[in-house]
């Protein structure tokens, strides 16, 4: 006699039904349980002009698995427009926003390209430095030329020091003589001389 | 002319960008099957050399290539009682615990995501009859699913070569398998014991078919996924556990790379992950 009683096949349950046929209701994201909330965001994420409401509701909502459920909605949807919406959120006090942020639009390369260059010259420089993380590992052929442009200008050693530890897997050649300015204009910060001389390096020994 | 030397720079810088993508590490003992395969990489989407190489690899806006890539750089298989230390887990510590939420009678629901060819299905269904005192006392499912319909009939098939039996004890294997040509077949009782289903996890329409879950095994699947897909997956796994419900992920997977959904819990045996209870 079998131990393990077997009832699966069937009970598979059916799908639940927590927004049917109201895929794009907006006002479901302000239903009083959190499970249908968190249904309708996900719904959402395939309706481009919900945007506006996803993007409010990730600034008023408090329960994280319906915030998780908006932002991978507002990535889902792909737009220019939720790509600023996320850009925005890196001046979030709320740390885990900014992260959950960065992740998203790491993974929107062209919609990241219409806002990277405001975002990489922020008058904030704890919002540059999270700008170059979103390039960390964006896949866009402008990284190297973004963050080139960044180090040839940006005053700040710590928003430099986050750029040059990108440009240490993706410099290429063209990237020599930015950062030899870098180095020479941050002479006498060691953080700076470390990871330029770290990028100068691979560069020479890849030639 | 293609150029294919591998140089200690661009492995060193190869291995820090895999591992920080996949989570998984290359010790430089690993040199020769990386370099390998890199190598195999490079001439088959007929890049210039390394350099020319890993640019594409990095800002492909498909990651075709990394898929490509990963499937090269991680042995593609599985067996009975691979990782075992994750089912000792299941039956000494997540299952005792998930049984103390529970009533005698009440269902127990595992799903195995993906399938492959039902070894990792029929393990734990081994692992519950033989190490699981409990079982008796709950109504367990295993729900086994995978997005290849052809791995599936093998896996309700259940003949399986001696290579992929040769980790199980004798004693299991004289008990569980009869010996026909082509190799081991796995008893009825325990194909009887698996529900085998097809299903997407990136479709998540169809994911929304599987609910109530108490265990999920998702193990080598999520690092051949891109990281929007990898978050997809972790809000499909969310709403397919119950509260309190666990996800077991390859042991080079971390879901909190992936996710703030879950909790981290450290077993004895191993990590897993936990949706949180209700209230938590």
């Amino acid at each position: 006699m079998p131990l393990i009683k077997h009832t699966a096949a069937a009970s598979v349950p059916p799908a639940l039904a927590l927004v049917p046929d109201q895929q794009c209701d907006t006002a479901l994201l302000d239903a009083p349980d959190a499970a249908v909330r968190r249904a309708a965001a996900h719904a959402l994420g395939d309706c481009p002009d919900a945007v506006p409401s996803l993007l409010r509701a990730l600034e008023q909502e408090v329960e994280q698995p319906v915030r998780s459920a908006v932002l991978a909605a507002l990535g889902r949807t792909g737009s220019e427009e939720a790509a600023a919406g996320l850009a925005a959120c890196l001046r979030s006090e709320d740390a885990w926003l900014r992260n959950a942020a960065i992740e998203v639009l790491r993974g929107l390369p062209a919609q990241v390209a219409t806002v990277i260059a405001h975002l990489l010259v922020d008058w904030d420089r704890d919002v540059r430095i999270l700008a170059v993380g979103i390039l960390d590992t964006l896949r866009h052929d402008c990284v190297e030329e973004w963050l080139l442009q960044l180090i040839e200008a940006d005053p700040d050693v710590n928003v430099c020091g986050a750029a040059l530890d990108v440009l240490a897997e993706v410099a290429t050649g063209t990237a020599r003589a930015p950062v030899e300015r870098l180095l020479e204009r941050f002479r006498g910060e060691p953080y700076i001389a470390f990871a330029g001389e770290l990028v100068l390096g691979r560069l020479a020994r890849s030639r | 002319m293609t150029e294919s030397a591998i140089s200690d720079d661009d492995f060193q810088r190869f291995r820090e960008y895999f591992y920080r993508r996949s989570g998984i590490q290359f010790e430089p003992s690993k040199r020769y099957f990386v370099d390998k395969r890199l190598v195999e990489r490079i001439r088959a989407t007929g890049s210039t050399g390394f350099r020319d190489y890993f640019a594409m690899l990095r800002f492909q806006a498909s990651g075709v290539e990394w898929q490509a890539l990963v499937n090269e750089m991680t042995v593609n298989e599985t067996y009975f009682m691979r990782e075992d230390y994750q089912f000792e887990c299941l039956v000494q510590s997540i299952l005792p615990e998930l049984a103390a939420r529970k009533r005698r009678g009440d269902p127990l629901r595992i799903w195995v995501m993906p399938s492959s060819s039902g070894e990792e299905a029929y393990t734990i269904a081994i692992y519950l009859l033989e190490r699981w005192p409990q079982l008796a006392d709950f109504d367990v499912e295993i729900v086994s699913s995978d997005i290849d319909t052809r791995i599936l009939a093998h896996a309700q098939a259940g003949l399986y070569s001696q290579r992929a039996i040769q980790q199980l004890p004798a004693a299991w294997l004289q008990k569980y398998f009869k010996r026909e040509d082509g190799g081991w077949r796995i008893c009825q009782m325990l194909r009887d014991a698996v529900a085998f289903t097809r299903v997407n996890l990136n479709d998540a329409r169809e994911v929304e078919a599987y609910r109530g879950f108490d265990v999920v095994f998702c193990r080598n699947l999520l690092i051949y996924f891109d990281d929007a897909s990898r978050r997809q997956a972790a809000e499909s796994f969310f709403d397919v556990l119950r509260p309190g419900g666990f996800i077991c992920l390859g042991h080079s997977e971390s879901m909190s790379r992936i996710s703030s959904l879950f909790r981290v819990r450290k077993f004895p045996q191993a990590i897993v992950y936990q949706k949180p209870l209700e209230g938590q």
